[in-house]
């Protein structure tokens, strides 16, 4: 019996110790790129704490704009090393959340979701990047709103139109705020514009998109005639 | 015996919430990597479909997937390239139309952003995301 006993608990500590596992740093970076960034790195970094060797099975990414790299495909107990999550910026702006998903042969942690987050700068807010028209519609200015980052003080906008078809007008309303009026000379028939917005002194181009659309311009309530009243 | 029968019952059920709980405090801090979008906005590859010549297909992938395979006449728009393929694609809008947008699969989220873009940016209306993305498409083929 008391054999029994003393091998059942010399297999358990042997479970017990025997039990792999990477030990992560840290699960979730947060960086912050510069506006001229092209790509976000994260370095996930780990340690084999376990005393077996913990061997990668996959390792997915959320977005095909975030490409991960593991450096070795087993990690030997004790080891250290990192997974390296590359996030391609490209366009995007504001707080982007990517997760890799990595999957190893350890029982205890088969699954492992790292998170990085890239918080990127949007230097000007354009709003809305698009104006239109539907076709017959009257040829009246439309605004376009745009916002400098504090960070990104701007003291003047050059808009240029890429089409005759449209002017643009801009007005700066204090407080790091423009006003862009953009009109139509007609809009009888299909045509469009694009917008080229760039702050005084600053290489990064921003762009916005005028347009008279082919469908019909929405029916408007009747003016009443003059005299009467409601 | 039945007192004793709830309280094992009571029991069983206090410890089923324990794992919820403790995820939840775990998690409190983590943010979603899914842009909220309103249940309202998403729409299911058949109501797509029967929106016809209605609809405007988006495909949100990035340029290499798009030129495998997309949904036929789909328009391209991803944040690589958001730029240079967001005119492309307002040339070709018309109001009255819906737009979906598709990324790969359930679990992206590209389509969420480009619709967020879409209608804060653009503040273009009708905007719906495809539940299931491009892999919930080709089931339904």
């Amino acid at each position: 019996m008391k054999t029994h006993i003393f091998a059942l608990t010399l297999s358990v500590i042997i479970c017990i110790t025997a039990r792999a596992g990477l030990k992560w740093d840290q699960t979730m970076i947060e960086l912050h790129p510069t506006a001229a960034d092209k790509q976000a790195i994260g370095h996930f970094k780990y340690q084999n704490a376990g005393s077996k060797p913990v061997r990668f099975k996959s390792v997915r990414t959320s977005c095909g704009c975030t490409a991960a790299q593991t450096q070795k495909e087993e990690v030997p107990e004790g080891e250290k090393g990192e997974i390296t999550a590359t996030f391609n910026i490209g366009e995007r702006t504001g707080t982007q959340v990517k997760t890799v998903t990595v999957e190893t042969d350890d029982p205890a942690n088969v699954t492992t979701v790292l998170t990085l987050k890239a918080v990127i700068p949007q230097q000007l807010e354009i709003t809305p990047t698009f104006v239109f028209w539907g076709q017959g519609e009257a040829p009246k200015p439309k605004t376009i709103v745009v916002r400098a980052a504090k960070d990104f003080p701007v003291k003047h906008l050059k808009v240029t139109s890429s089409s005759p078809d449209f002017q643009a007008k801009v007005e700066e309303t204090g407080d790091g705020q423009f006003k862009i009026d953009v009109q139509p000379q007609e809009t009888t028939r299909s045509i469009a514009s694009t917008l080229t917005i760039q702050p005084e002194g600053s290489p990064k181009i921003f762009y916005a998109t005028a347009r008279i659309t082919t469908a019909p311009a929405a029916p408007t309530a009747p003016t009443p005639p003059a005299g009467q009243t409601h | 015996m039945k007192f004793s029968l709830a309280c094992q019952a009571l029991i069983l059920a206090a410890f089923s919430l324990l794992p919820g709980v403790g995820q939840a405090i775990y998690f409190r801090d983590k943010i979603s990597w899914q842009s909220p979008v309103p249940a309202s906005e998403m729409v299911t590859v058949v109501q797509a479909r029967a929106w016809g010549g209605n609809a405007i297909w988006v495909d949100a992938r990035p340029d290499n997937e798009f030129a495998r395979d997309h949904v036929p006449g789909a328009l391209s728009l991803n944040e690589d390239r958001w730029g240079e393929l967001l005119p492309l694609f307002l040339a070709e809008w018309s109001p009255e139309k819906k737009i979906v947008v598709y990324c790969s699969s359930q679990g992206c989220n590209a389509s969420r952003e480009v619709a967020r873009r879409l209608h804060n940016e653009a503040q273009l209306k009708n905007v719906f995301v495809l539940e299931g993305g491009w892999e919930e498409w080709l089931k339904k083929k």
